[in-house]
């Protein structure tokens, strides 16, 4: 009898061990401070995308093949179809979600939580900062063409079909929210009130602390869920995240202090990493202001046609090698043309690779270590034609002086100082300027400035996130192209006609141009011929000389080597509900 | 409590309506004159959003209507309103969370300090000249010359990552012991110093020095006559360092990640979050207007011969 009640003990015990252990699966990360908001439709942040991401399903998802290859799959819908063009040209998408599908708080999921929550995220009276993801579909931005005949089914029409549809179906403006839940203002902002249709509930949310989610047994595909609980803790302090890193309390972090990079990467090779983000970091000019020299003749499209040439003159004194291996030390990769790397051309490759025409090299100029001493020969050539050269010294001598204009903070206050003493070598004087976030981002925004620090993240893997950008009434158009004295200036060339297009301009405004490219491009269903379009599109960018690329963005950050099934996705979204932890 | 009493308290009461009264003006139209708004993002909205959002948030009207308003709304309602970036929350909830932080962190941190202060200063005041005062003084003029940020990183590397004692996160259970230490380092210092200054000055008075003729016990100088006088400059020092650790912890806070009030300040002016902005300002104004006045009436407690005037 003992002996059978110490075998039922020992079992009970093992029993409980177990699953204590299954319950307890949980991890503790810290991606960023308090998010905004955690409204999927308002959240304009990369944690809050991440966060989101676990709360959320929307009709495709990102996920990792056997292989550890990213992809999109269908997630709350059965399949992700292929649009049937309309007559107009127009493309209609037909999707039935899974049957079954429960709200955290256990009503169904249904088409018309969807067609919602798009229309609410797409309208001018949210006000959404990425209600534009919306653009494509008819009826935008308050008469979206989304339509529920029942309660599985979901019918969208776009203007014309887009080839990165399938991603944007993954992306937090496109995820369901029901309409009484949100009808309360604050309803994302805890947990009580915060009803999602994800693989996770928000049990948690210590303000300004730590936002905890719990595995939700409502989700569809609950059973492939392996981590029980996700604690994301909240912190804006760099120093503050590796600490807690190093005592072993965070698994991971995705802030590094730019100090302690090279410390890091060689005491945790293993547990350092450097993921791809797609992005690059450049400099801007702004086309009106005057660069050339006091007593210069040129005036209209020649002079400007002199100002492109000096731009990318002085764009090939920087050494970005230098800047990424001495400045940046997290890993960039030096960049040689603006649409960044990471984002796919019509084929599959690289697009980088495949932009500018030389042979030899990728992009626009070649960024390598050997070629840095023929390029600052190349520029010196092209300044000597335009200013006063000193033979003495080596430097032009009347180069008005510019200002560079950068946010504060230490890394790009040290990019700054480089620029200065390359230009200053070659006789450009350049002061510098720093203004807090808020001021600079206005004052770049208005024009009120000659030379810039600017960066550009993409929001999906498309090249058109970088090239729709610079169109004449873009509110993201600082460098004021096609504006002011620009706008009167007809200098600009474009050929569309190899990729089936109508468009070939010669010496037109940039409205005509590169407005008009642009538009091209959005009603394109053609994929070559889109990106061909796209090509032409930076060439005619680049060709100005107003934006110099200096490098492309990582994304460094910190993962203990205990954590397994972890990814990330291009945008920089990390995943952890497949996660285990030794 | 006599006439000229509650009359010096009505008086003070008058003054610091009129004090919060200059912040909030100065502030809301400094605030308003800086560039940029709360809708300024690296992605730009589009203009309809912009304007529906500006709508949204009455920010379209004139400047001056918007001031009358949120005069109206916190003076009838106590209505700080919604923060503009933290979409969906209230700017009181968001400070009354924050607050409930902080106000652990900053009690703490000037009980510490003041006890501390005082035990040690009195005890470097007794054992004057001996190893032990040397000691202290050494101490705390190192503590007070070092500023919050190194001794903060200081002790996050030593304690927590090193040796892996206390959590580096203010926000778990424990983590709350280096903030703390922190921020009553420098004011625990500067008290170790003025009661030591002071209470020397008072074991050299007369009547101190009748007692001991009279034959009062040691232990009964000290506590009964010395230290009570010898406090009372160190009541002075209670306004600033009310100030300093409202100030201090707003680095304290950013350094261990202390989920407080101060953080909270700081990133609300730079994300133009204009109703965050105001509440967090009139809030700290209001702190530090009415700890003031505390302190002055507790003179009169310590010291029955300061009048009010």
């Amino acid at each position: 009898m003992k002996k059978l009640v110490s075998l039922m003990l020992a079992l009970a015990m093992t029993l409980c061990l177990g699953l204590a252990l299954a319950e307890d699966s949980s991890i503790a990360v810290c991606i960023a401070s308090e998010p905004d908001t955690l409204d999927p439709a308002l959240n304009s942040a990369v944690d809050g995308a991440t966060v989101t991401a676990h709360l959320f399903t929307g009709l495709s998802n990102w996920a990792q093949d056997e292989n550890g290859a990213l992809q999109i799959v269908p997630a709350a819908a059965e399949a992700l179809v292929e649009p049937v063009i309309n007559e107009d040209g127009t493309a209609t998408y037909t999707y039935t979600l899974k049957s079954g599908m429960l709200w955290s708080d256990g009503q169904p999921v249904k088409s018309s939580d969807f067609a919602f929550a798009w229309k609410r995220a797409a309208s001018s009276a949210l006000g959404a900062d990425y209600g534009y993801m919306f653009e494509g579909v008819k009826g935008y931005p308050d008469e979206l063409a989304v339509e529920t005949p029942d309660d599985s089914t979901i019918v969208v029409t776009l203007n014309n079909a887009i080839s990165y549809w399938d991603e944007l179906l993954a992306f937090p403006a496109f995820f369901p929210v029901r309409e009484d839940v949100v009808a309360n203002e604050a309803w994302a902002t805890d947990p009580s009130t915060y009803v999602c249709n994800g693989p996770y509930t928000m049990t948690g949310w210590d303000h300004n602390s730590v936002i905890t989610l719990t595995k939700n047994p409502n989700y569809f595909d609950a059973d492939s869920i392996k981590m029980g609980k996700i604690e994301f803790y909240l912190s804006d302090d760099a120093n503050n995240m590796l600490a807690n890193f190093e005592n072993g309390s965070w698994l991971l972090i995705d802030d590094i202090p730019t100090s302690e990079m090279k410390r890091v990467s060689e005491q945790y090779p293993d547990e350092y990493v450097v993921a791809g983000q797609i992005g690059t970091y450049y400099v801007c000019w702004n086309i009106n202001e005057e660069i050339l020299p006091e007593g210069c003749e040129l005036t209209g499209e020649e002079a400007e046609q002199a100002r492109a040439e000096i731009r990318k003159a002085v764009s090939l004194l920087y050494d970005r090698n230098y800047i990424v291996e001495e400045i940046g030390q997290a890993g960039q990769v030096p960049a040689s043309s603006f649409v960044a790397m990471g984002m796919t051309d019509a084929d599959g490759s690289e697009f980088y690779k495949n932009a500018g025409s030389a042979a030899d090299f990728d992009g626009y100029y070649n960024v390598s270590a050997d070629a840095y001493e023929a390029n600052w020969e190349s520029a010196v050539e092209t300044l000597k034609k335009y200013y006063t050269f000193d033979e003495a010294t080596q430097q032009v001598t009347n180069f008005p002086s510019l200002v560079y204009l950068y946010n504060t903070s230490e890394g790009h206050k040290a990019i700054g100082e480089y620029l200065q003493s390359v230009m200053g070598a070659a006789g450009i004087n350049m002061s510098l300027t720093n203004q807090e976030w808020n001021t600079f981002l206005n004052t770049r925004k208005q024009g009120d400035y000659s030379i810039a620090r600017n960066g550009w993240l993409a929001d999906y893997n498309d090249p058109i996130c970088f090239l729709d950008m610079w169109t004449s009434g873009s509110g993201n158009n600082d460098v004021q192209f096609g504006r002011d004295a620009n706008a009167e200036l007809h200098m600009y060339s474009i050929d569309l006609t190899p990729y089936g297009s109508d468009l070939k301009v010669e010496n037109g405004t940039w409205a005509e141009t590169y407005d008009a490219a642009i538009s091209a491009i959005k009603s394109c269903t053609d994929k070559a011929n889109r990106y061909g379009m796209m090509h032409a599109a930076e060439d005619l960018l680049m060709s100005t000389g107003c934006i110099t690329p200096l490098y492309f963005y990582t994304d460094p950050y910190m993962l203990s080597s205990s954590v397994h099934g972890f990814f990330a996705n291009p945008l920089g979204y990390k995943y952890f509900m497949y996660c285990t932890v030794d | 409590m006599d006439s000229k009493m509650a009359y010096y308290i009505l008086k003070r009461i008058v003054l610091a309506i009129l004090t919060i009264w200059i912040v909030i003006t100065v502030t809301f139209f400094v605030m308003h004159s800086v560039p940029g708004g709360p809708f300024v993002g690296e992605k730009a909205i589009s203009k309809e959003a912009q304007a529906a959002l500006e709508a949204k948030y009455g920010l379209d009207k004139p400047l001056m209507e918007q001031y009358f308003t949120y005069l109206h709304d916190i003076l009838t309602k106590f209505d700080f309103g919604p923060s503009l970036k933290q979409r969906g929350r209230m700017v009181i909830d968001i400070i009354l969370d924050g607050m409930k932080t902080s106000a652990k962190l900053g009690v703490i941190a000037a009980c510490c300090a003041a006890l501390v202060g005082i035990v040690l200063g009195a005890v470097a005041a007794i054992r004057r000249n001996t190893v032990l005062d040397k000691v202290i003084m050494v101490i705390t003029t190192a503590f007070v010359s070092m500023p919050s940020f190194i001794m903060g990183s200081f002790l996050l590397i030593v304690f927590s990552v090193k040796l892996g004692l206390v959590p580096a996160n203010g926000a778990s259970a424990g983590g709350l012991i280096l903030p703390v230490i922190t921020l009553m380092l420098y004011p625990m210092s500067y008290i170790t110093r003025l009661t030591r200054s002071s209470m020397l000055d008072v074991l050299g008075q007369d009547y101190i020095r009748t007692a001991r003729a009279k034959g009062v016990s040691r232990v009964k100088i000290i506590f009964g006559h010395a230290l009570k006088n010898s406090l009372i400059p160190v009541l002075t020092y209670f306004g600033p360092m009310l100030a300093y650790i409202v100030t201090g912890s707003m680095v304290v806070e950013q350094i261990f990640a202390v989920p407080g009030i101060g953080r909270q300040f700081v990133s609300s002016i730079t994300n133009r979050d204009y109703t965050m902005i105001m509440g967090t300002t009139i809030f700290l104004a209001a702190l530090i207007v009415i700890m003031n006045l505390i302190t002055d009436l507790l003179y009169k407690v310590v010291d029955p011969r300061i009048d009010f005037k």
